[in-house]
Order: C-alpha cells, then sequence, then structure tokens
C-alpha cells in the first residue's frame, strides 16, 4: 500500500482549502514549498506604463462590434480596412483584428504562440454597471489613478493595505525550493516595482543590460583594489544607527555580491543570432534572453523578470504615437519569443503584459484619458496560442459595461490572469489565493491560457 | 597601482557617451541665542542649501539659525531664462537642454539664494514637469517653468498654482494646453489630465486628511475618505478648456513663436466650456463664466480645501527635513500654511522657515527614523560645493544626470517623480509603516553607476589631472595632497568638509588603513582615496 506523505494527505483530506481560507497561512509554508524544480521556467512581465489603449490593439472586425466601435471611438477609430485580421479558435472566422502596427504579433498570434486575455483588470468581486452605481459591491479604490492602479495591477491587494507584489508573492512561497539559485528569483530591468516586493525575498535591480560592475574593485586577493574592495565592503557591513543608512548600506551589499556573481555569467552567454530593435524594451528583453542562456551556470530555476516601457498615457496625439508605441512593444516581443526559440526555451519562457488600466472609448480631442478594463497578451510556446480569453465588450457608450465615457468595467479580474501565470509556473493549487487574494471571489481559478 | 590618466580616459568616454544619449504637538520653543556648532550648522546647511561647506557654515555660526534663514529668506532669485536668452540659437532647440541644465548647476552650486534654489528643487519634484517626453523641444518653457518655482518658492501658493496651471511648459506636459470644450456629436470630452494631477499630486492627494496629515477613516467602512470623484474630475477638465500657446495663430498645435514658451498661455473664449461645473466640497461654478472666472474661482476651491496645508507640509517636510515627520510635526508646519501668524494662508516663506525651525528638524536627542537619505544629485552637489567643483569652460553640462544619479534638474520620468512620498523598501521600514522615498532610486544599479561616477570624479577628475577637457567638471583636492602625508589630518580635514566633523569610527578606520597601503608620496591618490570613501559610504548618504 501507498503511504501517504504529508503533502498528499492535506491534499486529499481537503485541507488545502483550510489554508486557503486562512489568511497568511500559506499552504506550502506548512508542507514545503514548490520544488526543488527538475525544469526551469521564466514569466516575463513587460509592463506597458501610462495605460495602453487596448481597445486599439485588439479590435473587433465583425460589422455590428466595428461599428459599435467606430461610432465610440470617432477621430480615434481605426479604419476596418487597415485592422490586421486575426482568426481566434474559438469563432467562426477572422472575428478580430489587431492595430496595423503590430504584424509580427499576428504572426505569433496565427502561429499558435500568442493569446489575448480581453477586458481584464482589477477587480475585487465580479461587478455589473448597477452594482457599480449602486456601491453595492467592493471596488479596488482610486479607479483611473495612475499609480494605485499600477499598484492594483502588480499587488492585487484590493482595498486592504499591503506592500508586496504578486510576483513577490510567488518568490516567498517557492525560496526554499530554489535555495541553490545564485541570483534572486525577481530581478528588474527597469528599477523597483511594487510587483517584486516581497516580505521574505528581495528582488535584484539590473540596468537594462545588465548589472554594471564597480569600478576600483578586484577579487584578486593581495592587491590594492582587493583591499579597496574589502574596505568598501567592511563600511556598508558596518553598524548604523537609523534607517536610511541601513536601507542604503543593504542595497550596497546586494550590488557588490550581485554583480559579480552575474556579470561573470553573463560574459559567458553565447552569442544570440536574434536580432533584437534598437529600443528601451528590445534592450532589455535581450538581456532578459542572455540571463536565460546562462541560467544553469547561475543555477536558475525559477526566474520572473520585470521590463517596461513608458510613453502609454496618450492624452495627447494618439493617432500620431500609437503605431510606434505599439509596434514597438510587438516588435520587441516577437523578437524575444524568437531568442527564446534559439535558445530551445520557448516552451519555458512565458512574456505577458500589464499596464496601469484600458483608456476611455471616447476622445478628449486628440487623444484618451484613464479608464479601467482592457486588453493584454501573453507569448511563449506554453501558452495555449491563437485565442482569445475572457468576453469582449461590446464597445458602445453606455454599453452594459461602460461606467461612463466609455471605461469599461472588467469583465474578468487580474487576480485570474495572474493565478493562471503562477498555476504554469508553479504554484499549487491551494497557494494560487495568496498569489492572487481575490481569486475565490470568481468561478474560474484558471482561465486556460497556458497549457 | 590605479592609474589616474586611465581613469580619466574612462571618464571622459563615460562622459561623452552619456552626454550623447540620452512626536510632540507642543509649538516650538522661540529660538534663543543658543551657540550653534560646526555639526548643527552642516545639520541646517544640508537641509537648506545643495550642500554644507565650511565657510557657509562659519556664517551660520556667526549669525545663529534663524538670522540666517531670515537672511536667506530676503535674498533676489538667480534665475535662468535670461542665462538661456544670451545663447545663440542652435542648430536643434533640443540641446539648450545642455545649457538649462548647466545653469541649474551654476544656480545650486553658487547662487547666493541657496535657500530659495532648495525650495524650488523640491517644488520641482511635487509640481513635476519633465524634459522626458513632450518637452524635448521647448528648453525655454522648462527653464522658465523652473524660474516660476524659483520666484514662488517664498511667495504664496495660490499664486504658485496659477502660475503653474498656466505655464506653456505644464500646459504641454499634462496636456491642458489645446484643451477644447466639448463636442458631443463626436464623443469629444475635456482632457481630464490635468484637472487629476493637480488634484492628486500638486495640492490636496487622494484622501481627505486630518490637519496632521494622517488619512481620515470613514467610520462605517474603516476606508480611507476619497477627497473627489470622476464626477469632480470632470469639472475642473471642463474649467481647464480654451487655454493654448500666447501667441498662438491656431488653438490646436502648430507653430509657434519661441517666445511663446515663457509667456503664460492665453485663453481662447471660443473654445472654453461655458457650461456649469462640479467642484470640490459641493461647489458648483454658474454656467456662461468666462475661462479666466472659472479659472480662478476653480484655483480658489482648491487652494481653500483644509487637506492642502497638511499635504504640503509632508512634501516640503520629506523633501527638506526628514521622510517620517511625526504628526505633530505635520500639524504645526499645516498651521502655519493656514496662517502664517498674519492671517495670511498659504505663505510659502513661513512654512519653509517653520519647517527648518521646528524642533524636530533639529532634536536634541536623535532617533533612527530623524532625518533622510540625500537624493544621489544633492550628494554630487554637496561634494561640488565642498570641493570647489569647476570646469576651463566654467560650464556645467552634466546633461546626463538622469542617468548616472536616476534623477536630474525637471528630468522626471514621469510627473509621478523620481520616485514616491510612500516607497517603502522591504524589511524593517515597511514592516514599521516607514518610508524612505530616497531608496526607491538607491537601487542596485542606480547606486552602483552613482558610486561609479564618484570613482571617476574623484580619482580621475581633479585639478592634478592635465588632461582635463574644457567641459570637464573637476574638484580641488590640493589641500587634501598638502597635509597627505599625515593621515589623521587628511581624514580630519575631509571629514571635516564632507561630515561637519563627524566621522564614524569604522570609516576612519578603513580609510587610515588603506591610506596607509598608498607611499605617502602618492599624495593625489592620497586625497583621492580618502574623499571616495566617505562620499560613497552611508553615513555621507544620509541626511542628519
Amino acid at each position: 500500500m501507498k503511504t501517504l506523505n504529508r503533502r498528499d494527505f492535506l491534499k486529499t483530506s481537503g485541507a488545502a482549502a483550510l489554508f486557503a481560507a486562512t489568511p497568511g497561512l500559506a499552504y506550502s509554508q506548512v508542507v514545503g514549498g514548490p520544488g526543488p524544480f527538475s525544469d526551469y521556467k521564466a514569466l516575463v512581465c513587460v509592463f506597458l506604463f501610462g495605460g495602453n489603449d487596448s481597445f486599439n490593439m485588439l479590435v473587433p472586425n465583425t460589422t455590428a462590434e466595428y461599428n459599435a466601435y467606430a461610432a465610440s471611438r470617432q477621430n480615434l477609430a481605426l479604419l476596418q480596412s487597415d485592422l490586421l485580421p486575426i482568426t481566434p479558435a474559438s469563432s467562426s472566422g477572422a472575428d478580430f483584428g489587431l492595430h496595423p502596427a503590430m504584424g509580427s504579433l499576428q504572426s505569433l498570434f496565427e502561429s499558435g504562440s500568442a493569446a489575448f486575455v480581453t477586458n481584464v483588470g482589477p477587480l475585487m468581486e465580479p461587478t455589473t454597471r448597477d452594482q457599480y452605481f449602486n456601491r453595492s459591491v467592493q471596488l479596488p479604490p482610486q479607479l483611473f489613478s495612475h499609480n494605485d492602479q499600477q499598484d492594483q495591477w502588480t499587488s492585487l491587494r484590493g482595498n486592504v493595505p499591503g506592500k508586496t507584489g504578486w510576483a513577490g508573492r510567488i518568490a516567498d512561497l517557492m525560496r526554499s525550493g530554489v535555495a541553490g539559485q545564485q541570483m534572486a528569483t525577481n530581478a528588474s530591468l527597469f528599477g523597483s516595482n511594487l510587483f517584486q516586493s516581497a516580505n521574505e525575498t528581495v528582488a535584484y535591480v539590473m540596468g537594462p543590460g545588465g548589472p554594471i560592475p564597480f569600478e576600483g574593485f578586484s577579487n584578486v586577493p593581495d592587491t590594492l583594489l582587493y583591499e579597496q574592495r574589502q574596505a568598501f565592503l567592511r563600511i556598508v557591513n558596518a553598524d548604523y544607527d537609523t534607517i536610511y543608512e541601513r536601507g542604503f548600506a543593504a542595497v550596497q551589499r546586494r550590488a557588490i555580491d550581485a554583480a559579480d556573481t552575474v556579470t561573470a555569467a553573463l560574459d559567458n552567454a553565447p552569442v544570440l543570432s536574434t536580432v533584437f530593435p534598437q529600443s528601451q524594451l528590445g534592450t532589455q528583453l535581450e538581456t532578459v534572453a542572455r540571463l536565460i542562456a546562462v541560467r544553469d551556470e547561475l543555477q536558475m530555476q525559477r526566474q520572473i523578470f520585470f521590463v517596461a516601457t513608458g510613453g502609454f498615457d496618450s492624452h495627447d496625439d494618439q493617432v500620431e504615437n500609437q503605431p510606434g508605441l505599439l509596434g514597438g512593444v510587438a516588435d520587441a516581443i516577437a523578437a524575444f519569443y524568437d531568442a527564446t526559440s534559439e535558445l530551445n526555451m520557448a516552451g519555458q519562457v512565458t512574456t505577458f503584459t500589464q499596464s496601469d488600466f484600458g483608456r476611455t472609448l471616447t476622445s478628449n480631442g486628440d487623444g484618451t484619458d484613464h479608464a479601467w478594463g482592457g486588453n493584454q497578451f501573453v507569448v511563449g510556446g506554453a501558452v495555449n496560442g491563437g485565442d482569445l480569453y475572457g468576453s469582449y465588450p461590446l464597445l458602445a457608450i453606455g454599453g452594459p459595461e461602460d461606467v461612463g465615457g466609455g471605461r469599461m468595467i472588467p469583465s474578468t479580474s487580474a487576480d485570474q490572469y495572474a493565478a493562471t501565470l503562477a498555476r504554469w509556473f508553479g504554484i499549487p493549487d491551494a497557494d494560487l489565493d495568496i498569489v492572487a487574494p481575490h481569486l475565490s471571489s470568481f468561478v474560474q481559478r484558471d482561465l486556460g491560457f497556458m497549457q | 597601482m590605479m592609474k589616474t590618466r586611465i581613469l580619466t580616459g574612462l571618464a571622459v568616454a563615460m562622459l561623452g557617451l552619456a552626454a550623447c544619449g540620452a512626536g510632540s504637538s507642543e509649538p516650538p520653543a522661540p529660538p534663543g541665542p543658543t551657540p550653534v556648532t560646526k555639526a548643527e550648522a552642516f545639520q541646517l546647511l544640508n537641509q537648506a542649501t545643495f550642500g554644507a561647506t565650511e565657510a557657509e557654515a562659519d556664517r551660520v555660526i556667526a549669525m545663529r539659525i534663524e538670522p540666517w534663514i531670515e537672511d536667506q529668506l530676503r535674498k533676489p532669485p538667480s534665475l535662468q531664462l535670461p542665462h538661456m536668452l544670451t545663447l545663440p540659437p542652435p542648430q536643434f532647440m533640443g540641446q539648450l537642454h545642455t545649457d538649462r541644465v548647466d545653469v541649474w548647476f551654476r544656480n545650486a552650486l553658487h547662487g547666493e539664494d541657496q535657500l530659495r534654489q532648495r525650495v524650488a528643487f523640491a517644488l520641482s519634484e511635487i509640481m513635476v514637469v519633465s524634459q522626458l517626453g513632450a518637452l524635448q523641444d521647448r528648453p525655454f518653457a522648462v527653464a522658465d517653468y523652473y524660474d516660476v518655482l524659483v520666484r514662488n518658492a517664498f511667495g504664496n501658493y495660490r499664486e504658485l498654482i496659477e502660475e503653474v496651471t498656466l505655464h506653456p511648459a505644464m500646459g504641454v506636459y499634462l496636456s491642458m494646453l489645446g484643451n477644447r470644450k466639448p463636442n458631443v456629436t463626436l464623443n469629444i470630452r475635456p482632457d481630464e489630465n490635468y484637472a487629476r494631477e493637480l488634484m492628486q499630486l500638486f495640492s490636496i492627494g487622494l484622501v481627505e486628511l486630518d490637519p496632521d496629515g494622517t488619512a481620515k477613516l470613514d467610520p462605517v467602512t474603516n476606508q480611507p475618505i476619497p477627497t473627489y470623484d470622476q464626477s469632480i474630475i470632470e469639472g475642473f477638465a471642463h474649467v481647464f478648456t480654451g487655454w493654448t500657446w500666447a501667441g498662438s495663430p491656431s488653438f490646436g498645435s502648430g507653430r509657434v513663436p519661441t517666445a511663446s514658451q515663457y509667456f503664460p498661455m492665453e485663453l481662447w473664449p471660443s473654445e472654453h466650456d461655458t457650461g456649469a461645473k462640479t467642484l470640490l466640497n459641493g461647489m458648483t461654478l454658474p454656467a456662461g463664466q468666462s475661462g479666466e472666472q472659472d479659472l480662478a474661482a476653480a484655483l480658489d476651491n482648491i487652494f481653500g480645501h483644509p487637506n492642502v496645508g497638511p499635504f504640503m507640509a509632508i512634501r516640503l517636510i520629506q523633501r527638506l527635513t526628514t521622510s517620517n515627520p511625526s504628526p505633530g510635526y505635520v500639524r504645526r508646519v499645516a498651521a502655519v500654511f493656514d496662517d502664517n501668524g498674519s492671517g495670511v494662508r498659504g505663505d510659502l516663506g513661513a512654512v519653509v522657515k517653520a519647517i527648518l525651525l521646528d524642533p524636530e528638524a533639529r532634536p536634541a536627542a536623535h532617533m533612527e527614523i530623524d532625518g533622510k537619505l540625500k537624493e544621489p544629485l544633492l550628494r554630487l552637489t554637496q561634494l561640488y560645493r565642498a570641493y570647489n567643483a569647476r570646469s576651463a569652460s566654467e560650464r556645467y553640462p552634466l546633461l546626463a544626470s538622469y542617468i548616472i544619479f536616476g534623477q536630474g534638474p525637471l528630468q522626471s520620468p514621469s510627473v509621478f517623480n523620481f520616485f514616491s512620498p510612500f516607497y517603502a523598501p522591504p524589511g524593517e521600514i515597511r514592516n514599521n509603516n516607514l518610508v524612505a522615498p530616497e531608496l526607491e532610486i538607491a537601487t542596485e544599479y542606480l547606486n552602483t553607476f552613482t558610486t561609479n561616477y564618484m570613482f571617476f570624479q574623484v580619482f580621475g577628475l581633479n585639478q592634478t589631472n592635465p588632461d582635463l577637457d574644457e567641459d570637464d567638471i573637476f574638484i580641488d583636492i590640493q589641500q587634501e595632497m598638502n597635509v597627505a602625508a599625515d593621515i589623521d589630518a587628511l581624514i580630519d580635514m575631509v571629514a571635516g568638509k564632507l561630515l561637519g566633523g563627524r566621522i564614524s569610527g569604522t570609516l576612519r578606520t578603513e580609510i587610515a588603513g588603506m591610506v596607509a597601503r598608498l607611499p605617502a608620496t602618492e599624495t593625489t591618490l592620497r586625497a583621492a582615496e580618502t574623499i571616495y570613501l566617505i562620499v560613497t559610504s552611508p553615513e555621507y548618504a544620509y541626511q542628519r
């Protein structure tokens, strides 16, 4: 007879659900976190700062739905004839089209390597228009505000105070399973961020091209520059009286430690034949590809990368700027997908977008303002691509999802989006509620876009 | 052995690359005739200037603290636009941002109006516009916007927000410039950008505050109470319609004279919405008012909101003295905002004085949350002031400041500034519900970049280097070299200039150990090593 271990017992007894319902207590903290892993997986978050106008990224291509879109958007609407048609698996034909600058994303979608999650955004529970106006449901605080909605997307905290991000919580849950890693699970190429902020683990922030070494330091003993490094280290390792000095010194310590190991590993990275766009995002994603190439040298098993680009706050000149913005994102992510294919890692790397919010369907003259739900996309070999997930709203002013001016109530929650990615990444079902605290308010725990 | 010549080559290459690339609620005790120590003078000067120097500390010691502040409040402003207007026409308009940064450094390093410049810098991190983005080709507008902050640093907040609101730099940056009245048939409604950020970031914030700056809670839901909702945003968005470049031939975009960059925006009555508008605190503007009437009433409406005092008190305290003021400190400063003692609301000079003279700004017993981290740019300016940094061309063309230090004059990545006033790094700071805004840009990456810059600056870009280019900013370490044979004297001298004489045992020991490894004849290296280990140390990064 097979004997049950503790983990099996908890699984089979339904005890896991108890842990899920107990705030702050992780299933995996009781039974031992996920891992050690026999494989490698990476999540790559591409954050589009400013709030991407994603109803011009993924556009309805059927007559009635396109007409509703065009009537709402007026001078911001794309011509139907300019749309790049896509044929989602779950629809009968080319029912949707992409912004004409996103040809590289069209190819990824049609080849089954990209999926869209539609009208997704922060929610605390399913919300209808009536409930919104009656205030009969809990809403994420400070809707339509940039920093607050960036926080909602990346923390999923709802109206509860909390300063960890969902990638940070994933790293915390996994920390014992990946203890041999030479670099933190979370790495940012775009500065500090709430997404990767955690209680038990610390994200490592490098530059868009990777870490830079300290000048004037050597690792060769008995040299002056070695002594300089040691003196510097003893200074930052000293005891300090204030929280500010201690905080500053801690960063310096981590910087010195990681710069050595990561720089040394990257020096051995193979030269990629994939050509990346010369852009802020292209540079960051090229560095991520190189880091993935040296994963074994750094003994990495699970990595979450944060990369980002800005300029999406299109209050002004939207028609002029949108092609460059959307085309730039599509081309950089397509190049990154190609690089992961070149490394034979496409199935182990999943790239996904997040952004502050969607934007108003109505125009302010030459641009759009802050709204709520929007469309995101996911790229990788493990994606059930070539399809749309979630429901796509009727883009009509005063329609069933519009709370005014064409601000769409999300029909799918950011919690569901995060949980689907976290499950693929190796978080057990019982701990998904720690990653995505409002997941239990929604029927679907898994949106199905990951294999 | 370190080769300064090689380092200089690297430093020059790096510069070239970067330049091309892109408590208590008791009222404060009246200031007595207490003598001021050098350490106390340094503390005040690091709060109130672009970096303490021994010469200025002597002045504070001679004058005492309050008279020194009073004297600073009377200093006339050092401005940017007059300098910008003397420059020959550029090949590309955007290249004048290098000159704009240059004149910022001149004023920050050498301006007599140090306190005014420091407060203007603080305001530039609250009411943010940035060169990066739509203002890249408007350097005159950006320079003149900074001058608005400099001129109004000790003026009235109501006048300040009016000048900010009507400035074309802000008009471009937050898209009020060219904002039109609604067109219902085309689903066009006014742009909400400026309306939202004026309230969220420049004046009242998102939630209702008590006079001590703590958030009020709804007694039923126990949640903070929003200061406004979408309908109020829309009300203000309608107010801010009808404004465009001064002297513009058309309302929308189009070629405008260069001088339009530094004149307030002009109203086109035909583009202003004349309907009624819902504002804060239940106020409704009647239909049929002019654009000027609507604007004045709307700014009065914001200015009258009880949040402005505690909101601006917290923002300015965090920029000048401490990241984590007590509620009592906020209440005392907010009370001065509400009434300067003569019945005037919004007197920023009085607010600044209250911030600096508060007992919490110079506590008798130092606690671990007192003070703040210095912003990286201020670590640089303090070094520059202490070591008389200059270039042969007399310019400071550090356009790449935002790349090297994560911040530069009006070079924020967004209207949300270089860092958030609420940033709390993981660990003891977050766990104790404290904040350390400047730590948001003290990442591993930026700290390394800044540390390396200090290395190049100190070892490579000093007066001993015979290969300096005319725009290389170099420091003068001759006095240190003169005493370099005497290690204790050397450390005392640098600690005196950079730390007000207060240096930890660890730092002194480590410097002494390193300097002793260098032959006494290597006076440049000995001096540079001492300065390098101090300017990269946690204790130098800390502002008491």
